[in-house]
């Protein structure tokens, strides 16, 4: 036989991650969660990296996974509010390779400053949620959430509490799960949250829980244990254990897999036993799915809402409950899936109008370069998101504000080179690009961020920010220089005209080759803003083919006519369309200039 | 629905939607009606296709209804897509010479529809098809498509010409309102003429 191992449920989480195929562990420490970080650091085949914040390690997470490769990503309750944005979102796009996210619990905040269920979380963000109650199972519920992550295309939560975290147990090893890489396959719809995308995303999270619901019912996690006598618990994790030990003859339903609940496995607990009482620490959180169901049940008007659970606790809380007389026998109530709204129909034959990058928009050069190069960009929020779009295509990700570089960061680790760049707006950059640029430098990733500095939050109309220093009143206030910034992280840095192609694609290039992380500052102003008219595009009737290489660049101004080229009377003279011909059909007349 | 009139105002961002929005609901309320109003902003500049619905009646309960009585549109797709907007017996008032191609038409991957006639009768819709662009021109910029429309519109709507009129003062910003004055007006006209023809 196999020697056990007495671990502790972190370390137990560690050795099943590896055991589980994980090949990249990142996290941010808080009690009770370190010392899974702390066990994988000193396992074999495995990479594990400490980032700046819990959002920043969960958009790594998202790199590592997108680049192919089972990942976990640890944080203590509260880490996950840091990280809620990337979570929320991160149940619609999905995973690539498996993705469990462990969040630890501090019911009794022995080393916290609240004590907030996270079970919440997994309901909040439709995604399915394991507990386990003791090590053995800490450890194999790591390759069990792998499975569902992978099977149902969602990130699985892992949730502990400081008694499963830090209690200790025997582990019976097991056989290793065989697990090859997963390519990566660039997917615009499934990794790009912009509405008309997510919109879709969001109906195949609701499907996916009903789902997940079915496979609840049937998991092996979620046990129905018999018992003696009339009285019947439905528990998971540390309170699980707690109520064995209170009611040895009480009849069970032990639930592994916590969410979403099977009811018609809670239903027929009920069919067993005339009494039930949900032992749970923290949070009415089966209680109040169980009471949906229309049944009576015994849950936080005897057991305390608040602090840790133990036998004794929960002996007194119940006790009265046994001898009472017991409720009428009430039939459950099933909730039916819920109904989907009709998708809204586009109107057949009619072409869409999606809104586009503005004709003359610096974002456009930025792509255009990009396009160029063997790169996947991890892209992030604002005007430059619209660039995901057909004909540009030019982004493979939209997670949340901020996420590009932390995702560029997990995905260049996970590959072992420079295989994505994060492109991200100035105003984006402030709002948590600064972060992960930080983290990216202290774990020496390989890698490159274009920030799209267009000197405004022009997505929502225009506001300042700190590297304008434009208030809401538009009165000028102090700004960030956002190279210095970078420089002062000891991040190579260089700042160059968005206006100028050519500089701005030899800045690209030169970067793309470049050993080590660096930041290219793509710098112009909005047109919008400036509605600048630099010059007037003129067409070379003879010249030009309709090859189409400055239509695909998708600018508004421009349109394929009869014979060749037209450009429309929006067209602000750019001149990137120019840049892109290769007969030389196109030119620019410069604007006069005043002076 | 319960004696609630529903305008949808439809266009293409950049197309001045808000401002007409703004002008009706101004009109209304100066009526003496209760009016609510809701639009979807964010992209407007971004050459998307915008919508802007304005509701009144003695009193008015949800800020956005189902189906439109009415749908004022800028532009002729965004038109021709607004007649789903209508309910039974709606009316469609469409800048039917405005025609702003999107992306996937320039790059022909699409075609631009042009029947709104045929497709407007197809559903029993009245249509009010009225060349705001010249009309705007006239009136001095081609940005005034949007009140020159309304203009039109106000033909089939309840207000008087005085309470349009004060509507447009407290709208429209007083660098503008001459010329969206006169646009409104050669719209009015316009349909009132039509009407006489027919
Ligand atoms: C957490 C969060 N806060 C706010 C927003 C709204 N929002 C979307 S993009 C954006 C900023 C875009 O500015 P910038 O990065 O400078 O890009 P630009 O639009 O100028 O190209 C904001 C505030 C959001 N999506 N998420």
């Amino acid at each position: 036989m196999e020697r056990q191992l007495f671990f502790s449920g972190n370390e137990a989480i560690a050795h099943g991650a590896v055991r589980a195929g994980a090949r990249f562990a990142c996290g941010y420490p808080g009690t009770p969660s370190t010392e899974i970080i702390e066990a994988t650091a000193g396992l074999e085949g495995i990479h594990s990296e400490w980032c700046v914040n819990e959002k920043v390690a969960l958009e790594t997470a998202v790199g590592a996974s997108l680049a192919g490769v089972r990942t976990i990503v640890t944080m203590k309750h509260v880490g996950l509010n840091v990280a809620a944005d990337p979570f929320m979102t991160l149940s619609l796009t999905g995973v690539n390779a498996g993705l469990v996210i462990i969040s630890a619990d501090d019911p009794g905040m022995h080393s916290s400053q609240n004590e907030q269920d996270n079970r919440n979380y997994a309901k909040f963000a439709k995604i399915p949620m394991l507990e386990p109650s003791d090590s053995q199972e800490a450890y194999d519920f790591v390759a069990e959430a792998f499975a569902l992550s992978e099977e149902f295309d969602t990130p699985v939560m892992l949730r502990t509490t400081t008694r499963i975290s830090h209690g200790r147990g025997q582990v019976l090893p097991r056989v290793p799960v065989e697990v090859e890489p997963r390519d990566y396959a660039r997917d615009i719809s499934k990794y790009v949250m912009v509405p008309q995308y997510a919109r879709q995303r969001n109906r195949l999270v609701l499907e996916r829980l009903e789902k997940l619901r079915r496979r609840a019912e049937e998991s092996p996690l979620n046990v129905l244990e018999a018992g003696s006598s009339d009285f019947g618990i439905i528990a998971s994790g540390v309170a699980y254990a707690y109520a064995r030990e209170a009611f040895p003859k009480a009849w069970f339903l032990k639930l592994g897999m916590s969410h979403p609940l099977p009811y018609a496995k809670v239903a027929r607990l009920y069919d067993h036993v005339s009494r039930v009482a949900v032992v749970e620490e923290l949070d009415p959180f089966f209680e109040e799915q169980v009471r949906a169901l229309g049944l009576p049940v015994i849950g936080k008007a005897a057991i305390p809402a608040d602090g840790e659970l133990d036998q004794e606790k929960v002996f007194r809380a119940l006790e009265p409950y046994v001898q009472r007389k017991p409720p009428r026998r009430r039939r459950p109530v099933m909730p039916p899936a819920p109904k989907l709204a009709t998708p809204p129909q586009p109107a057949p034959g009619l072409p869409v109008r999606p809104p586009v990058l503005c004709p003359g928009c610096s974002h456009r050069s930025v792509y255009s370069a990009l396009r160029k190069r063997r790169l996947a960009p991890m892209g992030d929020i604002g005007c430059y998101t619209l660039g995901a779009l057909p004909p540009l295509l030019a982004l493979d990700s939209c997670l949340c504000m901020g996420a590009s570089i932390g995702m560029m960061a997990g995905f260049n680790k996970a590959l072992g080179r420079k295989a994505a760049v994060g492109v991200i707006g100035d105003s984006t950059f402030f709002h948590s690009g600064v972060t992960p640029l930080i983290d990216a430098f202290y774990n020496e990733v390989e890698g490159m961020v274009v920030i799209l500095d267009n000197r405004t939050t022009a997505m929502t109309g225009h506001q300042g920010h700190p590297g304008t220093g434009l208030r809401p009143d538009r009165a000028q206030g102090p700004s960030v220089d956002i190279q210095k910034l970078c420089e002062g992280i000891g991040v190579r840095c260089v700042t160059v005209d968005a206006t100028d192609h050519k500089a701005l694609d030899t800045a690209i290039k030169e970067e793309a080759k470049a050993a080590g992380l660096g930041v290219i500052i793509a710098l112009a102003p909005c047109v919008l803003v400036t509605r600048e008219q630099a010059g007037e595009v003129v067409v070379d009737e003879e010249r030009c083919n309709l090859c189409g290489l400055c239509v695909d660049l998708g600018c508004p101004a421009i349109a394929p006519g009869e014979d060749a080229i037209a450009v429309l009377e929006t067209c602000t003279g750019c001149g990137l369309c120019v840049s892109v011909c290769k007969r030389g059909a196109l030119s620019l007349s410069c604007a006069e200039d005043p002076s | 629905m319960n004696g609630t009139t529903t305008v949808t105002l439809a266009g293409v961002g950049g197309q001045g939607i808000l401002l007409g929005a703004a002008v009706l609901a101004e009109t209304a309320a100066g009526a003496g009606l209760e009016v609510k109003a809701s639009e979807v902003k964010g992209m407007a500049q971004r050459g998307g296709s915008v919508l802007s619905t304005v509701r009144f009646g003695e009193h008015v309960w949800s800020p956005v209804g189902s189906h439109a009585d009415v749908v004022i549109a800028t532009e002729l797709l965004e038109g021709i897509r607004g007649l789903d907007l209508l309910g039974a017996r709606g009316t469609m008032v469409c800048a039917s010479t405005t025609r702003i191609t999107p992306g996937s038409v320039l790059r022909r991957e699409e075609d631009y529809p042009d029947d709104l006639a045929g497709a407007a009768a197809l559903r029993g819709v009245r249509l009010v098809a009225v060349d705001a662009e010249g009309i705007a021109l006239q009136a001095g910029t081609l940005r005034a498509v949007n009140v020159a429309l309304l203009g039109a519109a106000s033909t089939v709507l309840p207000f008087s010409e005085a309470e349009w009129r004060r509507g447009l003062e407290t709208a429209v910003p007083a660098r503008i309102l001459e010329v969206n004055l006169r646009a409104f007006e050669l719209g009015r006209a316009a349909v009132a003429s039509q009407e006489v023809e027919s």
